[in-house]
């Protein structure tokens, strides 16, 4: 099948059963790739009182339409699974190589179920498929492994892996890959870890089959071309994400000591210019990727170990650098390798410990509780420390485990109002008292709080950051086009950033595929992709819809204390208000139900029945759903 | 004096460039910071993160000299 | 005319090694590509670009004399390539590759195509 690998694994860890089928290109085609292919599977596979971490859950390994062509840029691979953070549909992507890896071994998916018996590895080499023993490896960081995997079966080898953290089922754990790239999100490496799956290792020396190779490849040779010279490309390549971290402090959205404040007044010891200037090693690309964001670099810090990683990026400079208010860009990079190397998400994990240091700030937890430790802002050895508390789940750590939600429950105390998540999961490195488009984007997030969903920080600034009015369909527009490259499994900088067209992804994946297929047609499958996740999600957790999108107190009403954001915040009305016009704009009633003809316009209609079946499915919207859901941003002042 | 200032993306339409597909050529008088040129040509505080010039980070207090091409970055999501 | 391998420059991105085998074969695999990115991960966290020098040793060495200076790249002739593999065991710096589906050894023609690509200065023509 062309722009595939054209086979789909099916794995039985219980019983070390491995069924391959080819891939069904009607299915291909509806879904497309990673997330979508992780949505429509999980939707028909699991049951719906599955325990995440359990024997009926789904561990996927997803390739897309675009990954491993010559394209912008097909590094992607997804992973999915039920979350144990948020109990929903959860898909995680990363960059590196492993994804195309599998493609040119002929995967497009692979699909594990059961548990195995014993620490295993997936070993994948061309049409070889096994199941290996892992005991050796079992309780080996992630970055460690990769390394040891690498000298056992060659530097051919795609490498992804968990760290104890996964393996002991920390919500938050990530998978690792290629030394610093992370499916980070939705506790993808904690199921990995609960199928007893260590590692996977993957060589593929098969050709991807390309339907027009001479117009795909030329489009995208233009396009390298042409983006050489675009003026944005030089500062990317050079410094990557972490450079964003003073714009986010001045715009009074870095958050600081757990969101308390939006203005890290020590940002700079912290930001891009430091980490280039004491720490950069190399730049470091994905694969097929002309603009190398990635930032590999050495931590120094008197006392400890030189540690070597990718990033800091952004992200982690916001949720470990500012929210656990370090002030040493040293300090943050080695909690960097820390978090990598234990296998926690740099994101939920940063703030997971952000929000116990606010619980120790406040006398919710003591040293009593730490083992004599104290977790003091900004204190590297009582960062450390917690964390490996977690890792190993030794007394209070056994609580973080749970994510910054599973904590402020058992903790109780109020503690719930400084939990910055939603659906279970972490925000994002943006505070929102200041920005309610991006509050509206979190809450309403199908996988739990995370800005690669929908990202509006300049939407509320070109819209003004004190109205909520026309907000709501922008984020349903971006809520469909950004999650459109995690199914496509392609990186979405070069759209924003350096101009290329969604128009120009889709053309690459017609030559490819030799499909005929528009921008359009993609918008629905992303939409589509987003209405079946959804009643996935009340499915599996009850209704109404509404119930899932609430907001943090302290977002709502814990105005920001000082900064440029100073006396910011969304206030309950407005967060109502957005949410009532974000379901009227998505075809959804006003307890935020699908409704069925949304559902059976998507072409899920088979979400309604079951919807019906429970008491679900929204109230027929009188006049009947909007026609076109979600609208690009129009700047106002233009 | 004449500056050059240079964007792509959503920030292309703001800029209005007039040189080249990116480029805007901008007359200033005395020696303004970037803020200060930015606000004059009506772009919101905000939409630019940083400024990139001869190969090099400039804050956006940065005031450039006669004829210099400034390079404007846009801000994005990180990660 | 030669490309000057800068490999402090280099990204990993693999660039190269992709429109190396779209050029060369038709086809997307980067396992069949003339030029091989090797990783050196995690210390000291650089990338080496392995490439042909054109120092024709290979040619030298071809029991058929299959290899032919054109220009300035010794190029394999896959008519006269018995593919017995001496070139590959005789390159001084390890920079002829192999692969199951390649009629022959597979080695740099100075195509330049991978310059083209390259977006970081670590692959440049010279003269």
């Amino acid at each position: 099948m062309d722009g595939f690998g054209g086979t789909t694994l099916r794995i039985n860890l219980s019983t070390e059963e491995i069924e391959r089928t080819p891939t069904d290109p009607e299915f291909a085609r509806s879904w497309m790739g990673a997330r979508g292919f992780v949505s429509k599977i999980l939707y028909d596979e699991v049951p719906r009182d599955a325990d995440p971490l359990g024997v009926d859950n789904r561990f996927i390994i997803s390739t897309g339409v675009m990954t491993g062509a010559f394209t912008p840029v097909g590094s992607k691979v997804g992973f999915g699974c039920i979350s144990p953070a948020t109990n929903g549909h959860a898909d995680s992507s990363m960059g590196g190589h492993l994804g195309p890896e599998l493609k040119y071994a002929g995967y497009d998916l692979i699909i594990c179920e059961g548990i195995a018996a014993h620490p295993s590895y997936l070993y994948i080499d061309d049409d070889t498929v096994e199941l290996r023993p892992a005991g050796d490896y079992w309780g080996m960081g992630s970055l460690e492994l990769e390394e040891r995997m690498k000298n056992d079966l060659g530097e051919d080898f795609q490498i992804a892996t968990i760290g104890p953290s996964g393996e002991n089922g920390i919500v938050f754990s990530c998978i690792t890959h290629d030394f610093g790239r992370q499916a980070g999100r939705c506790g993808v490496g904690a199921v990995m870890g609960s199928k007893r799956l260590k590692a996977i290792a993957v060589r593929g020396t098969k050709s991807l089959p390309v339907h027009d190779l001479k117009s795909h490849w030329k489009l995208t040779y233009d396009i390298i071309q042409r983006t050489k010279t675009h003026p944005n490309m030089a500062p990317w390549q050079k410094y990557g994400t972490a450079f964003f971290v003073g714009w986010s402090n001045e715009r009074g959205c870095f958050p600081t000591k757990n969101f308390q404040e939006t203005y890290h007044k020590d940002w700079e010891k912290i930001d891009g210019e430091r980490l280039v200037e004491d720490c950069l090693v190399s730049d470091k690309a994905c694969f097929g990727c002309w603009m190398n964001c990635g930032k590999y670099t050495r931590a120094r810090i008197p006392g400890k170990p030189d540690t070597y990683q990718e990033g800091p990026e952004y992200e982690t400079i916001a949720l470990v650098g500012g929210s656990c208010a370090f002030t040493d860009i040293n300090h943050v990079a080695y909690a960097n390798h820390l978090l990598d190397n234990i296998g926690m998400d740099t994101m939920s994990g940063g703030s997971t410990v952000a929000f116990a240091m606010e619980c120790y700030q406040r006398g919710f937890i003591t040293k009593d509780d730490l083992e004599g430790h104290e977790l003091r802002w900004g204190n590297i050895d009582d960062f450390e420390h917690f964390v490996r508390m977690i890792a190993a789940r030794r007394g209070i750590g056994d609580v973080f485990a749970r994510g910054t939600k599973g904590a402020a429950e058992a903790i109780g105390q109020g503690t719930i109002k400084f939990a910055s998540q939603a659906k279970g999961m972490e925000f994002s490195g943006y505070d929102t008292r200041w920005y309610p488009a991006q509050l509206l984007s979190y809450c309403t997030c199908d996988i739990g709080a995370h800005h690669s969903k929908s990202w509006t920080i300049t939407t509320d600034i070109e819209l003004g950051r004190d109205t909520i009015e026309g907000k709501a369909a922008v984020v349903i527009y971006l809520q469909h086009i950004r999650p459109l490259f995690d199914t496509w499994s392609c990186c979405r900088l070069f759209w924003g950033e350096l101009d290329v067209t969604p128009e120009e992804h889709v053309e690459t994946i017609n030559y490819m595929t030799g499909w005929d297929i528009t921008l359009d047609d993609c918008m629905q499958v992303s939409e589509r992709v987003w209405n079946l996740n959804r009643a996935h999600f009340m499915e599996r957790n009850g209704g109404p819809g509404r119930s899932h999108d609430g907001a943090p107190a302290r977002h709502l009403e814990e105005p920001i204390p000082d900064g440029p954001a100073k006396g910011k915040v969304v206030g309950r009305e407005n967060f109502e208000a957005m949410l009532d016009d974000y379901y009227a704009n998505r075809g959804w009633d006003k307890d935020g139900n699908p409704t069925r003809e949304i559902l059976e316009e998507l072409g899920i209609g088979y979400a309604a029945d079951n919807l019906e079946k429970i008491g679900l499915l929204g109230k027929p919207i009188p006049g009947g759903i909007p026609k076109v859901r979600g609208k690009k941003l129009k700047p106002k002042a233009m | 004096m004449v500056i050059y200032l240079r964007s792509g993306g959503k920030l292309r339409e703001r800029l209005k460039p007039d040189v080249d597909q990116y480029t805007r050529r901008v007359e200033v008088e005395g020696t303004p910071s970037l803020n200060e040129i930015l606000a004059d040509l009506g772009i919101p505080d905000g939409l630019v993160a940083f400024a990139f010039a001869e190969g090099t980070f400039r804050r956006l207090d940065y005031r450039p000299s006669e004829g210099e091409i400034v390079t404007l970055q846009p801000p994005v999501s990180g990660g | 005319m030669r490309i000057k391998v800068k490999k402090e420059s280099c990204t990993g991105c693999r660039l190269c090694e992709q429109i190396c085998t779209i050029c060369r074969y038709d086809e997307i695999n980067p396992r069949k590509a003339a030029i091989k990115i090797v990783p050196h991960f995690p210390q000291p966290g650089i990338f080496e670009p392995k490439l042909c020098v054109q120092c024709g040793v290979c040619a030298k060495e071809c029991p058929v004399d299959a290899i032919h200076l054109e220009g300035e790249a010794y190029v394999i002739h896959e008519d006269e390539c018995t593919n017995c593999g001496i070139c590959v065991e005789a390159c001084p710096i390890g920079v002829m590759f192999t692969h199951d589906a390649a009629p022959t050894p597979i080695k740099c023609d100075l195509c330049l195509k991978c310059t083209e690509v390259c977006n970081t200065g670590a692959l440049i023509v010279v003269d």
